[in-house]
């Protein structure tokens, strides 16, 4: 029984299909087909900037600081009225936020995700041994740093193995020299060329030593055997810049849908039911008995449980092992709070960038999410001499601000609570004011962002709130978290890194200006990670080793959940990798 | 107009997809009435009723370019709230043959009724039809589509319009001539240079290209649809902000009479509408009844997130009409829309659409 369909889900989904175990996975969302799948011939998904980020709506939830203010979603997020995520602000006022969910719908965040698939180093999955002894570290007066960092309980080289395989199931285009993450096969397909706004940041990165790679992109190329998916005759229709944020109606991007769980649909001991939305599991000593779910009406289901696998996102998974708890304190919930550490050290990115204004107009609208990345910021010497506990990647956005209502309601908002904001606030763009605005920035704005570790705090937390209930009457997840001050000079150094790519961009290069999420507490570039962290200590970790709650025989958390520190880069290709190692050890046991 | 129904084949997968996130639930709270519903609505307890029915792509399997003049359009009826499970549900509507109901399928989840019933038919775009469901001999409106009309019999039915639907649903004429002139001057395309380009896009749709089109090129005008789009948007989506353009546009109306006596609004030089314009965004508008709509700024926002969105937005909105907007983008910079854009509006040979 697997709980989620994306990408903690489904890699171990094909693991254990394939060795003949009988698997039923529950997805909340619903099953959007592409063109191919579909018996009318039509997708679901559609080229359409109204589907990104669809109407206005209110919030109307109960208690929360910004009820009746705007706000927006896709056709696959929730709404905010039903099933809000709620934080509690710097103010100390609690506001619902978009921001944290992925995309409920088969396949999850890899329907909506850009697509960017870069391994952690070796490093970022041996930060305390990594950061043991140090006294230079930047801003930790109270040595949190070092105290709070943890390895991982399994080896970069340990997880090589599933991040080859997880490359070759999912189908990436991208190239391999100049990264710092060693690979033992290559399963790239061949990159696009690069939008031609891409080539300030080569030159930057260039004029600054970084050596860079095109950025591993979950997006086929070429036709991809694993899957049985084929691609247009002229390649280069792939690229079309409705990637981030949009379901791809034609397959080519590699969600978990239609590159693992498409192929093995029709085998007969596998059965996915979507529009099932899992709300409690329930357990007989150490072991989980049943999984309570509601149907696509509503209406309550029950299934006999024999191994459960929870990966609904770490939020929402940490949310329903929190929920089946409350509803069995002396039981279910004994054992998951066994370590008192359930949806503590909750983590998301360090996360920021710079941006500018190229003289040579693009066209933006025909690229996919990123071309140039650079591990120059990962590098181990780098990180030491920088006074810093951990790395990052950089890597260039073409995708962002590429299609015309896009460039105005991301306009000046640096999340999605914020969208339109910006745009609407600028009154000055209007009539030849609109025309200005368009000559300085249509097919002109390129960005370069960086994806960074997150200091372990576990005051940084997932909880249920107290009062409020989504529209099944189930309290939702409450988000409290807080920057560490390393956090914010990591960041401020790393902003500073991708400016300065920009500024070395070369001639005509009009800098706009860098900055970071620090200081901010909602925003979390939807990367949801930790929260049920693994460890070879039951006291110090919700997980063991091989992601198995400490104190159930059947239960195992497989999305970012486990994760005790966040990585240098954007997790999915890592989450995918542990999925496949988890369900390596499934095999074992079943 | 009234043709036999086409049924089109859908799968209880696609109908119960349209379903879940906005009609499961056990919550009766109204937390999805934003202004747009009566007291005790039901609609308002559901996720964006609008929804209904649904208005999809049509493709017959084969042509693109055959299909293109058409929508799919899927009535969706939820039994779960009735004393007893109908034995029999069908719609009639303009669309098809008076007395000709169409009868609704029950769907089914793992072998068992789910409570939903649905049929998809065929209707071409462009159009607005008016309909009543059939449930167990009783007609009713539509329990989850807030549009109803009042038809001139005093009766009310429930309403859809297609894609690149043209015929005006909300606003009169007076309201829309006047919108007209509002938002063309938050755009670029009055500007002397930019409106030659305008009117050359439409006039060089050639009479092969309108019906190929069509009815997606209508308006040879300087908003490129956004009125239309507007028209569109605050029947289903934003019907939340039909009272805030009714109340504006009439303040604005008398207020721009009394500065300019004898001068129609919506034939106003633009000086007049840019003055008004710099003093709604400071939210202090000279002569303007604030006890009969706060916030002037608050509908300059509003009306600029419709102008942008409609004068960009795929063309099925109703607005961006013969693709005016992309074409006024493409014409000054790199910008190739028609690749990633199905036929025949765009060229893509693999989307569609």
């Amino acid at each position: 029984m697997i709980i989620g369909s994306g990408a903690g889900g489904a890699p171990l989904a094909q693991t254990l299909v394939q060795a003949g175990h009988e698997v039923l996975m529950l997805e909340k969302g619903p099953l959007l087909r592409t063109q191919s799948q579909s018996p009318d011939g039509l997708s679901d998904f559609k080229r359409d900037e109204l589907f990104a980020t669809g109407a206005e709506k209110r919030l109307k939830v109960p208690g929360m600081a910004n009820i009746g203010e705007s706000f927006f979603s896709s056709h696959v997020e929730p709404d905010l009225n039903d099933e809000p995520h709620v934080y509690r602000d710097t103010d100390g006022r609690d506001r619902a936020t978009i921001e944290g969910y992925t995309a409920q719908v088969v396949g999850g965040g890899t329907q909506l995700y850009g697509g960017v698939s870069l391994r952690f180093t070796p490093d970022d999955l041996r930060l305390a041994t990594f950061n043991a002894g140090r006294t230079d570290l930047r801003d930790d007066p109270r040595g949190e740093v070092e105290r709070e960092a943890r390895d991982w309980p399994v080896s970069y080289d340990e997880l090589e193995p599933f991040y080859s395989e997880a490359e070759r199931i999912v189908g990436l285009n991208g190239t391999r020299s100049n990264q710092e993450k060693p690979a033992s096969a290559e399963h790239y397909q061949p990159p696009l060329e690069p939008n031609p706004i891409s080539k300030v940041v080569a030159a930057g990165m260039d004029a600054l030593g970084m050596r860079r790679y095109r950025t591993p992109l979950a997006v086929i190329t070429r036709d991809h055997a694993p899957s049985g998916r084929t691609v247009p005759a002229d390649h280069e229709t792939i690229k079309t810049a409705f990637v981030n944020r949009y379901g791809d109606a034609l397959g080519l991007k590699s969600n978990t849908w239609v590159s693992i769980l498409a192929p093995m649909a029709s085998s007969l001991n596998f059965e996915l039911r979507a529009n099932c939305n899992v709300t409690h599991l329930e357990s007989d000593g150490e072991r989980v008995t049943k999984v309570h779910y509601r149907d696509p009406m509503g209406g309550r289901r029950v299934v006999e449980a024999g191994t459960v696998v929870v990966a609904c996102s770490a939020i929402e998974s940490v949310r329903l092992l929190l929920l089946s708890g409350a509803a069995d304190l002396g039981g279910f919930g004994e054992r998951i709070h066994s370590s008192g550490l359930l949806g503590r050290y909750f983590l998301t990115h360090c996360f920021g960038g710079a941006s500018a204004i190229v003289p040579e107009r693009a066209d933006k609208s025909r690229t996919l999410d990123s071309d140039w990345a650079t591990d120059h910021c990962a590098r181990a010497e780098w990180v030491r001499e920088q006074g810093l506990w951990a790395g990052g990647a950089i890597y260039n956005n073409t995708s962002d601000a590429a299609l015309p209502i896009s460039l105005a309601r991301t306009w000046q908002a640096q999340d999605m609570d914020n969208i339109w904001k910006g745009y609407l606030g600028d009154t000055s763009i209007v009539g030849p004011g609109f025309e200005d605005y368009l000559d300085q920035n249509f097919g002109r704005r390129v960005s370069v962002s960086f994806m960074a570790n997150q200091v372990a705090q576990p005051d940084n937390r997932i909880e249920l709130h107290p009062t409020v209930r989504d529209k099944w009457g189930r309290a939702v997840a409450y988000v409290i978290k807080d920057w560490h001050s390393h956090d914010q000079a990591l960041m401020d150094v790393l902003a500073d890194q991708c400016g300065e790519i920009l500024r070395r961009g070369g001639e005509g290069v009009q800098f706009s200006g860098q900055g970071s999420v620090g200081g901010q507490v909602s925003r979390i570039a939807n990367h949801v990670l930790g929260g049920a962290r693994f460890g070879t200590d039951p006291k110090d970790s919700v997980l063991d080793p091989d992601c198995r709650a400490w104190e159930f025989q059947n239960l195992y958390v497989a999305d970012g959940a486990f994760m005790p520190t966040s990585g240098g880069a954007n997790p999915t290709l890592t989450i995918q990798a542990n999925s496949l190692r988890v369900g390596r050890a499934l095999l074992g046991r079943l | 107009m009234a043709v036999p129904a086409v049924e089109i084949q859908k799968d209880d997968q696609y109908v119960l997809n349209h379903c879940t996130r906005f009609l499961a639930r056990d919550s009766d709270d109204a937390r999805h009435d934003f202004g747009q519903y009566e007291p005790g609505d039901p609609r308002a307890r559901v996720c964006e009723a609008w929804r209904y029915p649904v208005i999809d792509t049509y493709f017959d399997g084969t042509s693109v370019q055959a299909s293109y003049p058409f929508n799919a359009v899927t009535f969706i009826y939820d039994d779960r709230g009735a004393a007893a499970t109908p034995q029999e549900v069908a719609v009639v509507g303009t669309f098809t043959e008076l007395h000709e109901p169409v009868a609704l399928h029950r769907v089914s989840f793992l072998g068992e009724p789910s409570g939903v019933w649905s049929v998809t038919v065929r209707v071409p775009k462009g159009q607005v039809h008016t309909y009543k469901l059939r449930v167990d001999g009783a007609w009713v409106i539509d329990p989850l589509n807030p549009q109803v009309v009042e038809l001139d019999n005093g009766r009310s039915w429930s309403r859809f319009f297609t894609e690149g639907c043209q015929i005006p649903v909300t606003l009169n004429r007076r309201e829309r001539e006047l919108l007209g002139r509002l938002a063309s001057h938050l755009l670029p395309f009055r500007l002397p240079e930019n409106s030659r380009f305008i009117r050359g896009v439409y006039e060089s749709l050639d009479r092969a290209a309108r019906e190929r089109q069509f009815p997606l090129a209508y308006r040879l005008d300087e908003e490129v649809g956004v009125v239309n789009y507007i028209d569109k948007v605050l029947a289903r989506a934003e019907r939340h902000h039909l009272d805030d353009y009714r109340s504006c546009l009439e303040l604005i109306d008398e207020l721009l009479r009394a500065r300019y006596p004898g001068r129609e609004p919506s034939m106003l030089p633009r000086d007049a509408i840019a003055d008004l314009y710099r003093e709604m965004a400071t939210d202090r508008v000279a002569g303007w009844d604030a006890a009969r709509y706060g916030s002037p700024r608050f509908f300059l926002l509003l009306l600029r997130r419709h102008a942008m969105t409609g004068a960009f937005v795929h063309p099925r909105h109703g607005g961006n009409s013969g693709t005016a907007g992309w074409a006024y983008l493409q014409d000054r910079y790199p910008f190739a829309w028609q690749t990633a854009i199905e036929a025949p509006l765009g060229e893509s040979t693999d989307y569609r659409g």
